[in-house]
């Protein structure tokens, strides 16, 4: 079978954690972020008439480009870049945590994601920011970890632009 | 002769025009080559010049010579050894400081790998020293004379590696995974990706150098063996503690997959499908070891198919073995008893395929091996033998031939002392005479001694005298009494010597003169005369009968006086009363 090493890209408290959980029932324990600060995943989606192991690399919540781990980001076919749709400046930060990516494993398929999008009130996300993404030929996905939505078609769109659409 | 002269001035002025035409002429042809001819010349010439020509193409000649053969290496080899050797007599600085960012990590590593082998063992011996199963080592290490730590290590080398992973280096994604029977296996495509998150969490937050790993994990009793190559990690999950020489196997499996499978690992893409083959060489590193002492219990059930099985044969074994021992112990005590009887030789005694052989030699009078063998409780179906008859001479075989010649009589005993038939107690004269000379033709025997053997001929033959018509005895017979009374004695202590009952006849007799009634009586009254004459010697004589015969066993008939004299007497008879 088909493996493939995908992270899961974020400033803290965005939701990556909550995504995985909502995408596959987890074997290690959420401890391991504040230890070794990455928690492995496996989750096998389907792509056309072939299954795919996606090996989810959850990495810890960074700031900066520069707070990323590139060792983690290394060897990944694809990633998931996680913002808070209620904190606009996460959408910032996943600009420069994808040119951070970008420059570590080559441009490989990404995808951005708005989380949280269950808080409808408190959603702030500038529609001119999204359309200068999505002009950068940005794929942007809105979420929420909470209800399910996007998530499970947020991996399998990945997987799909990994396997070469 | 003036001529002579123009001539040859003629001539010379001739040659210097020729010349300088000449000269013409060359620079005209070859005006351009003669500056190159000149360089050429000039070249060959000028060593300095020949030195930058050189210089100019020396780096590209030996490269293309390189590659062509190793020719050049080999020239070159003792002349850069000498030149290595006179720089370092002459100052070794230059290159030690060249060889410096070299030889540090070398040696490092080589004594780091040393230390952390000693520190684990010497961890060990202090682990084990204050248990009671520690005193126990201890104690054996003092009667066995190893050294404590040895003892230690002797007991505590129980390893087993459980599981192997080959982790694809850059992804972290799981190539190949094989784990020994019996143990739990984790899912192999998280366990290389978290196996991998550690190793880079490990090297980013503690290492200062690049090629600095991660190399051991441990949890408990389990260690994580971690063997880093260029495109692929091995890993192996370790239950006790393992030799260091696993890590040499660990190493070169990772070697050889590299030297397979390398071109594999560099284009992968996450198909793992071309490492399959691999498994079998990561299963190489499924090694284990234990104790003897403390081999884990394979499985509750105790009846195994297979422990049913050892036990039944081990009965059959065991029950087979005792047959064995029995018969092998009957046989040999058969052959020793064969080998201790009188008669019997034996030459051969072993057992052939299925049947125990014995045979030899067998005097006809020697015991019957067949009896011996039923004796013996050997099955006879299983013994074969066969005997050649021969004439034994050992004593007991001797006896019985000369008693089975002699018959001799139940009052007899006979026994053979060095060669000589000895024989004890009484018997008829004849009997005497017929073993006298029988006893010479015996086989081992060469006479018969008699000094014990009393011939019933000195008591039967003898006759006492009566004197005429009267029970008194003749006068002058008293030394005749005397030497029949000490025969009688005799024989009345053979008697009892061999507890044989004999009764003594003393029967009288009388001439043919006179009435039957009163010779009846006579007789009667001359044995009793006898009777009584004895018993004064022999008192404790008991079975004496006295007898008339009167004229009825008339000893001779009576043509003289003598004859008449001789039947006017008393004769004796030994009666044995036990049956012959």
């Amino acid at each position: 079978m088909i493996q493939k090493k995908v992270c899961m890209v974020g400033t803290f408290a965005v939701g990556k954690t909550s995504l995985v959980r909502q995408f596959v029932e987890s074997v290690y324990s959420d401890k391991y972020h504040t230890t070794v600060g990455v928690k492995v995943d496996k989750k096998v989606v389907a792509v056309g008439e072939q299954d795919v192991t996606l090996v989810l690399w959850d990495i810890e919540g960074a700031e900066t480009g520069h707070e990323l781990r590139q060792s983690y980001l290394r060897g990944a076919a694809g990633y998931l870049l996680v913002a808070d749709g209620t904190r606009p400046d996460t959408i910032a930060n996943a600009e420069a945590l994808q040119a951070r990516a970008e420059a570590t494993v080559g441009s490989v398929p990404f995808l951005l994601l708005l989380n949280k999008v269950d808080l409808g009130e408190h959603w702030r996300v500038d529609p001119e920011e999204l359309a200068r993404l999505r002009a950068l030929n940005w794929l942007v996905i809105t979420t929420s970890a909470k209800t399910g939505q996007g998530v499970d078609m947020a991996f399998a769109t990945l997987a799909q632009k990994i396997m070469g659409d | 002769m003036p001529d002579e002269p123009n001539g040859t001035i003629h001539v010379e002025s001739q040659s210097l025009a020729d010349e300088a035409g000449m000269e013409e002429l060359r620079s005209l042809l070859l005006g351009p080559t003669e500056k190159q001819l000149a360089d050429v010349h000039a070249l060959l010439t000028d060593p300095q010049r020949q030195l930058k020509e050189v210089a100019h193409i020396l780096p590209a000649a030996i490269a293309v010579r390189s590659r062509q053969d190793d020719e050049l290496t080999d020239a070159m080899a003792p002349t850069v050894a000498a030149a290595l050797d006179r720089s370092i007599r002459k100052d070794p600085q230059p290159l030690a400081d060249a060889l410096f960012p070299v030889m540090g990590p070398a040696i490092r590593k080589s004594i780091a790998a040393a230390l952390s082998g000693m520190i684990e063992s010497f961890n060990q011996t202090l682990a084990h020293s204050l248990s009671i199963r520690g005193l126990r080592w201890r104690f054996e290490a003092l009667r066995t004379g190893r050294s404590f730590a040895e003892v230690v290590m002797l007991h505590t080398l129980l390893y087993r590696v459980e599981q192997v992973f080959l982790i694809h280096k850059e992804t972290g994604l799981l190539l190949q995974q094989v784990s020994a029977g019996g143990t739990a296996v984790q899912d192999g495509d998280m366990v290389s990706g978290m196996l991998t998150a550690i190793q880079d969490f490990v090297h980013d937050s503690f290492s200062t150098r690049r090629d600095d790993q991660l190399e051991t994990l441990q949890v408990g009793e389990l260690t994580v063996w971690i063997e880093q190559g260029p495109l692929a990690v091995l890993a192996g999950v370790i239950r006790g503690n393992a030799p260091i020489e696993l890590r040499s196997i660990f190493r070169e499996t990772l070697e050889r997959i590299h030297l397979q499978y390398g071109a594999a690992m560099k284009e992968f893409k996450g198909d793992a499908a071309p490492f399959a083959p691999v498994a079998e060489m990561l299963e190489e590193c499924l090694r284990s070891r234990y104790h003897e002492a403390e081999q884990p219990a394979r499985s509750g059930r105790l009846l195994t198919p297979f422990r049913i099985a050892a036990a039944l044969l081990l009965m059959i074994v065991l029950v087979w073995g005792f047959f064995w021992l029995r018969n092998q112990r009957r046989w040999d005590d058969f052959v020793a008893r064969l080998r201790s009887e009188p008669g019997i030789v034996v030459t051969d005694a072993e057992k052939r395929g299925w049947k125990y052989h014995i045979g030899g030699l067998r005097d006809p009078l020697a015991a019957d091996p067949q009896v011996i063998l039923r004796e013996s409780g050997i099955d006879p179906r299983g013994v074969v033998d066969h005997w050649e008859p021969f004439t034994a001479l050992s004593p007991e075989i001797v006896l019985a031939r000369a008693k089975k010649l002699l018959a001799p009589p139940a009052s007899v005993n006979l026994k053979v002392a060095e060669n000589t038939l000895v024989a004890d107690g009484f018997a008829s004269h004849q009997w005497v005479l017929q073993a006298r000379q029988a006893v010479r033709w015996l086989p081992g025997l060469g006479q018969l001694r008699e000094d014990n053997l009393l011939d019933l001929e000195r008591i039967e033959d003898p006759l006492l005298m009566f004197q005429l018509d009267r029970a008194e005895l003749v006068p002058g017979q008293e030394d005749k009494f005397t030497r029949l009374s000490a025969d009688i004695g005799r024989l009345q202590a053979q008697a009892q010597a061999m507890q044989k009952n004999v009764r003594l006849e003393i029967v009288g007799h009388t001439d043919g003169s006179g009435s039957e009634a009163h010779n009846n009586t006579l007789s009667a009254e001359r044995a009793q005369t006898v009777a009584n004459a004895l018993r004064t010697r022999l008192p404790v004589w008991t079975n004496l009968t006295v007898e008339a015969a009167g004229t009825k066993e008339r000893l001779r008939d009576e043509f003289t006086e003598a004859d008449r004299a001789t039947n006017r007497s008393v004769t004796f008879r030994v009666i044995s009363t036990d049956a012959r």
